[in-house]
C-alpha cells in the first residue's frame, strides 16, 4: 500500500524550506511553490477517496515513538476526508488570494513558508488517529498563526496574536492532560484502541477527562465564555489568514470534540444521567454562543469584526448540533455544518478583505453603493452572506435544517431539546438581520467613495471558486451527506 | 570485564587536558601564526578523547548488560567492599555521560568562539571547564555515596570559578552566595551520610539500599533523609533554597551560564534522582513521594512567577531554569519507568534549551541588550540570532514540533501515572504561565519598534547555537532518537521496583 497519507502530511513540511529559499528573489515564486505543493497534496489526499468509499476508512501506520506506544497512525474516513479536502481547498484559495492581496508587503517568503507550516498542522489534525500525533499537529498550528497574525496583521496585530496564542495554548494543555490521562488508563494513544479500553476506567475520572478535552477544544472553537481571543485575532489578521482561522482552525476544535470528546470518552460512560448532563451543558453553551455572536455582530460596525462574531455564532450552532449526540441527523448536521461554514465563512472573510483592500475602509457605516463598482465581489459576498444567514439553496441552510430536525427528534424523548432547538431557530432570525445589515450597508444604497475598482483577477478566482462550492453544497448536498453518514455507521 | 581505569578514562582524559591546556595554549600563542586553528584543534580534542572513552565503555557495557545490568567496579578488591570506593555503570550513567559530552562540546565551542582567544584569558577558563566536566562525569559513574559526594562537590566548587570568571562585582557577590550555600549543603550531606553509615555500616549504593529496606525503626533514617535531601535540594536549587541560582547564573559570563545550566544543573538533578529513586526507593525504603511533589509544585510555580516579574532577560532565563527543576522533580516523584524516561529526556532537552537560551542571550548582551525593553525590535535587526531565541522560548513553552513538547508531555503523564493528578494540573497551569511570559518576550522582539542597531550580527558564534537549534527541531520531530537511548534505563528501573 502506498504511503499516501504520510505524503499528504510531509509534503507541506517539505515546502517550508523550499518556499523560503525560492521566495528570497521574488515573493511570487514562494507563492507558486506553496501553491503547487498544496495542490499536489490535495490530489494525493483525493486519491484515497475510492478506498474511503469502498471500505469506509483508509489507514496507515508508521514507527514514531515506539517506547511510548505512539506509532504514527494516520487515517481518513468520510468525515476526516471531507474536512481535510475542504481545508486544502481553503488553503489553496488563500494562497492564490494572497498573491495580490499581500502585494508588496515585506518578508513575504517568510509568510508563505509559515502558510506551508500551517498546512502541515491543519491537514495533520484531520488525518491523525493517534492522540499524540493529533496533539502534535494541533499545537503545530500555533507558531505559524501567531507570526502571520502578528507580522502581517492590522492595527495592533501582535497584541491580537498574543491573545490568540495564550488562550489556545491554555486550552491545548487541558487537552494534553486529557491525553495523558487516557494514556495512563489504557496504555495506548490510538483513538480506536483507547476507545475500547476506556470503558473499564473509573467513571469519575472519565467525567473529568471529558471536561478537560471539551474545555480545551471549546477554546479553539471560541465558545462563550472562552471566545475572548477570537474577535481580535480574526479581525486583525490579514484576510487570507482570517479565512483560514474562521474556515478551518475553529472547525478543527469542533471536529476534535466530535472525534475525541464524543467519539472516545462519552461512549465509555456508563451513567446515562452523567451523559445527558454533559450533553445538556454543551447544548446550552451552544445556544449562548449562537445568541451572543449574532447579537454582537448586529451591534458591530467594523466589517471584519461582524464576520468574526458571526463565526462565534456559527460555532454555537455546531456545538448545539454536536450536543444532539447520538442522534444521527444531529451529528451529520453538525459535521456538515462545519464543512459548509468553512466554505462560507472562508469566502466571507475573503470578501471582506477584498472590500477593505479596495476601499481602505473598515467601518460599514462609511461604505455603501459598492455593488456596481465591484460586481463580482458583490455577487460572491451575497452568496457567502446568504449562506451564513442560512437562506435555502445556500450551503449552511441544509446543515442547520438537519440539526433542527435532529433537535426535534431528540426532543420527543428529552423535552430539554425542544427548548434549545427553538432558541436556535430564533437565532437564525438575528443571523439574517446582521447579514442583511452588513450587505445593505456595504454594497447597496448610495455610493460614498469615489474611484473604487474591482479586485484583480487572482483575487477574483478564489472567490469565484468558493462561491461555486457554497452554491453547489447548498443545492446538491446529497453526496457529502452520504459520505459523512457512511463513516458514522462504521 | 569493566575495570576502574575504563570507567574513569573520560574523566582522566579531561583532567589531563585541563592541566596541559594553560601551557599548551600559551605556547601556541607565543608561536603566533595560525594560532586560532591550532588552539581550536587543541580545545576540541579532549572531547574526541572523552567520546572515544565513553564509546568504549558503552560498547563494553551493552555487550553484557543483559546479564548484569548494574556493573559495580571496586577500587579495592576483596573483603572491604563495603568501605571501598566504587563506581557504578548502568544505563542511566551511560546516558548521562553522553549528555555531558554533547553539551560540553557545544558550550566549549561556543565559549571559544565568543571569548576569542586573544585578549581574554580563555585558556584558564577552558582548563576549569574540563576539570569540572571531568569530575561531573566521575560523579555520574560513582557507585557509593561518598565517591558521589566527593566528585560532586568538586564540580560544585569548581563552578564558583566559572561564575566569578567575568570579575564583575555582582558576580563576586553571587559567587560568595553560592559558595556559602554549597558549604552549608555539603555540611548537611556529610552529616546525613554519617547517620546512614551508622545505620548500615557502608555507603555503597546497593548495600545501603538493601540494608535500609529491612530496617525496622526508620526514625533515624528520616533524619538522615531530611539532611541528605536538604543538602542536595540546596545544590539543585529547589525552592525555597533557590536564591543562589538566578544571582549566580545571571552574573556569570554567558558561556559559564550555558555550561552550568546544561551540565552542572542537569548533573545535580541526576544526583537527586539517583539518590532518591535508585537508593531510597519508595515504598521499599522510605516514602518521600508526596513531600517531593509539594516541593515540585512549589518550585515550578515560584520559578515561573518570578520569571514573569523579571525585566532582565538573562534573569528570566535563570528563573526558567528554576521552573525546569520543578518539572524534573515532578517526573522523579512518579518513581515509575515512564517517569525515569521522562526525566532522562528532560535532562537532555532542558539542558539543550537552557544552554541555547543562555548562548543567544549572551550574544545579545555583548551587543548591549539587557532588559526586555532593550530587546524591542531585535527580531528585525538581528533576524538570525533572534530566531534561535524564539526557538528556545517556544521549546521551553512546550510547543510542538520542538523538543520541549515531548519532555513536558512525559513529565505530566508520569505525574498522572503516580496518582498525582493535582501535580500535573499545577504543571499544566505553569506551562501556560511560562508560555505567556516567553511569548511576551517574543512579542517585544518582533512587535515593538526597533531600538537602534548596535553592531553587526556575528556569524561564527551562531554555529554552535544553530547546531542546538537543529537538535531541538530534530528531537522534536523524532523524539525516539533520545528516547531509545534512555529506554534501557527505564527498563532497568523495573528491576528495582517492588
Amino acid at each position: 500500500m502506498a504511503a499516501l497519507l504520510l505524503f499528504a502530511l510531509l509534503l507541506p513540511s517539505l515546502s517550508i524550506p523550499i518556499s523560503y529559499m525560492a521566495g528570497r528573489r521574488s515573493a511570487g515564486k514562494a507563492a507558486m511553490v506553496v501553491l503547487s505543493f498544496a495542490i499536489l497534496d490535495l490530489i494525493i489526499l483525493s486519491s484515497t477517496l475510492s478506498e474511503v468509499l469502498s471500505r469506509g476508512r483508509y489507514f496507515e501506520s508508521y514507527y514514531w515513538v515506539p517506547v511510548l506506544g505512539s506509532p504514527l497512525t494516520l487515517f481518513v474516513d468520510g468525515i476526516s476526508f471531507s474536512m481535510a479536502v475542504m481545508t486544502l481547498i481553503l488553503i489553496i484559495s488563500s494562497i492564490v488570494y494572497s498573491i495580490n492581496y499581500m502585494g508588496e508587503r515585506g518578508s513575504l517568503q517568510t509568510y508563505y513558508a509559515l502558510l506551508a507550516m500551517l498546512t502541515v498542522g491543519l491537514v495533520g489534525v484531520f488525518i491523525s488517529s493517534n492522540l499524540m500525533v493529533f496533539y502534535f499537529c494541533w499545537e503545530f498550528m500555533l507558531i505559524p498563526t501567531y507570526f502571520i497574525i502578528g507580522g502581517w496583521g492590522y492595527r495592533e496585530p501582535y497584541r491580537a496574536a498574543f491573545k490568540f496564542f495564550i488562550f489556545t495554548h491554555a486550552g491545548a494543555v487541558a487537552v494534553l492532560l486529557g491525553i495523558g490521562a487516557i494514556y495512563m488508563l489504557t496504555g495506548s494513544l490510538d483513538m480506536s484502541i483507547a476507545k475500547g479500553l476506556l470503558a473499564e476506567a473509573p467513571q469519575e475520572l472519565l467525567y473529568w477527562i471529558f471536561v478537560a478535552f471539551t474545555l480545551g477544544f471549546a477554546v479553539k472553537m471560541a465558545i462563550v465564555p472562552v471566545h475572548v481571543w477570537l474577535p481580535d485575532a480574526h479581525a486583525e489578521a490579514p484576510a487570507p489568514m482570517s479565512a483560514l482561522l474562521s474556515g478551518v482552525i475553529i472547525e478543527a476544535g469542533a471536529y476534535a470534540i466530535f472525534r475525541i470528546s464524543l467519539g472516545i470518552v462519552l461512549p465509555s460512560m456508563a451513567s446515562a444521567s452523567m451523559v445527558s448532563q454533559l450533553l445538556h451543558a454543551l447544548s446550552i453553551l451552544g445556544v449562548i454562543s449562537a445568541f451572543y455572536g449574532a447579537l454582537t455582530a448586529l451591534a458591530e460596525d467594523d466589517i471584519k469584526r461582524i464576520v468574526a462574531y458571526s463565526s462565534i455564532s456559527h460555532m454555537g450552532y455546531a456545538l448545539f448540533g454536536l450536543s444532539l449526540f447520538p442522534c444521527a441527523e444531529g451529528e451529520i448536521g453538525a459535521v456538515l455544518h462545519l464543512i459548509n461554514h468553512a466554505a462560507s465563512k472562508g469566502l466571507l472573510f475573503l470578501n471582506a478583505g477584498a472590500i477593505m483592500r479596495q476601499t481602505r475602509i473598515r467601518d460599514i457605516r462609511e461604505m455603501g453603493g459598492l455593488a456596481p463598482k465591484m460586481p463580482l465581489t458583490a455577487i460572491s459576498t451575497a452568496v457567502s452572506s446568504f449562506s451564513t444567514a442560512g437562506v435555502p439553496a445556500f450551503a449552511c441552510f441544509m446543515s442547520e435544517f438537519m440539526m433542527f430536525m435532529g433537535g426535534f427528534q431528540l426532543g420527543s424523548t428529552d423535552g430539554f431539546y425542544y427548548a434549545t432547538t427553538t432558541s436556535m431557530i430564533v437565532v437564525t432570525v438575528f443571523s439574517l438581520a446582521y447579514v442583511l445589515r452588513f450587505y445593505w450597508r456595504s454594497f447597496l444604497g448610495s455610493s460614498k467613495a469615489e474611484r473604487i475598482e474591482e479586485v484583480p483577477l487572482l483575487m477574483e478566482v478564489p472567490m469565484a471558486i468558493l462561491s461555486t462550492i457554497v452554491v453547489a453544497l447548498g443545492v446538491w448536498p446529497g453526496p457529502l451527506i452520504e459520505l459523512i453518514n457512511s463513516s458514522l455507521k462504521v | 570485564m569493566i575495570g576502574t581505569l575504563e570507567v574513569l578514562t573520560p574523566s582522566i582524559v579531561l583532567v589531563v587536558f585541563s592541566i596541559l591546556t594553560v601551557p599548551v595554549i600559551g605556547l601556541i600563542k607565543k608561536r603566533g601564526g595560525r594560532c586560532r586553528t591550532a588552539s581550536l584543534a587543541w580545545i576540541l580534542s579532549p572531547f574526541f578523547a572523552m567520546g572515544a572513552g565513553i564509546f568504549r565503555l558503552y560498547s563494553d557495557y551493552y555487550s553484557q548488560a543483559e546479564k548484569q545490568p548494574f556493573v559495580q567496579v571496586f577500587l579495592v578488591d576483596g573483603g572491604a567492599v563495603g568501605l571501598s570506593s566504587s563506581f557504578l555503570v548502568d544505563a542511566v550513567s551511560m546516558y548521562m555521560a553522553i549528555v555531558y559530552l554533547v553539551f560540553g562540546f557545544a558550550s566549549c565551542a561556543y565559549s571559544f568562539l565568543k571569548l576569542k582567544l586573544e585578549g581574554e584569558l580563555s585558556e584558564r577558563f577552558l582548563s576549569l571547564f574540563y576539570v569540572i566536566l571531568g569530575s561531573t562525569t566521575a560523579a555520574t559513574f560513582s557507585g557509593d555515596l561518598l565517591t558521589l559526594f566527593i566528585f560532586w562537590e568538586a564540580s560544585a566548587a569548581g563552578s564558583c570559578f566559572l561564575i566569578v570568571y567575568g570579575k564583575k562585582p555582582e558576580a563576586i557577590e553571587a559567587c560568595l552566595k553560592y559558595l556559602v550555600m554549597i558549604v552549608i549543603a555539603s555540611g548537611f550531606i556529610v552529616y546525613g551520610l554519617s547517620v546512614i553509615y551508622g545505620l548500615v555500616g557502608s555507603l555503597n549504593f546497593w548495600t545501603v539500599r538493601d540494608s535500609l529496606a529491612s530496617l525496622n525503626d526508620k526514625n533515624l533514617l528520616m533524619l538522615a533523609f531530611a539532611l541528605v535531601a536538604c543538602g542536595y535540594a540546596i545544590e539543585t536549587a529547589v525552592v525555597p533554597f533557590h536564591m543562589w541560582l538566578p544571582d549566580a547564573y545571571a552574573a556569570a559570563p554567558s558561556s559559564s551560564s550555558a555550561f552550568l545550566s546544561s551540565i552542572v544543573d542537569q548533573a545535580s538533578y541526576y544526583v537527586f534522582m539517583r539518590v532518591l529513586v535508585h537508593i531510597l526507593t519508595p515504598p521499599l525504603v522510605l516514602d518521600w513521594t508526596f513531600a517531593l511533589a509539594v516541593f515540585s509544585a512549589l518550585t515550578m510555580s515560584a520559578g515561573n512567577l518570578f520569571a514573569l516579574a523579571q525585566n532582565n532577560v538573562k534573569r528570566m532565563i535563570c528563573y526558567v531554569c528554576v521552573a525546569d527543576i520543578g518539572y524534573n522533580l515532578a517526573a522523579i516523584t512518579s518513581v515509575k519507568p515512564l517517569g525515569l524516561l521522562g526525566n532522562l529526556y528532560f535532562f537532555f532537552v532542558g539542558g539543550m534549551t537552557t544552554a541555547l537560551a543562555f548562548m543567544v542571550v549572551g550574544i545579545l548582551n555583548d551587543l548591549g541588550f539587557e532588559t526586555i525593553e532593550d530587546f524591542s525590535g531585535i527580531g528585525r535587526n538581528y533576524p538570525t540570532t533572534s530566531l534561535a531565541l524564539v526557538v528556545a522560548a517556544l521549546s521551553f513553552s512546550g510547543i510542538p514540533p520542538l523538543a520541549g513538547f515531548m519532555a513536558k508531555y512525559m513529565v505530566f503523564t508520569a505525574a498522572l501515572e503516580a496518582d498525582m493528578a493535582w501535580l500535573s494540573v499545577v504543571g499544566v497551569l505553569n506551562s501556560v504561565l511560562q508560555a505567556a511570559y516567553l511569548i511576551r518576550l517574543v512579542h517585544y522582539m518582533y512587535a515593538k519598534p526597533a531600538s537602534k542597531i548596535r553592531g553587526k550580527e556575528r556569524v561564527d558564534v551562531l554555529l554552535p547555537v544553530y547546531a542546538l537549534v537543529a537538535l531541538i527541531i530534530i528531537l522534536g520531530a523524532y523524539p525516539s532518537l533520545a528516547l531509545n537511548a534512555a529506554y534501557p534505563a527505564a527498563k532497568q528501573l523495573e528491576l528495582l521496583l517492588p
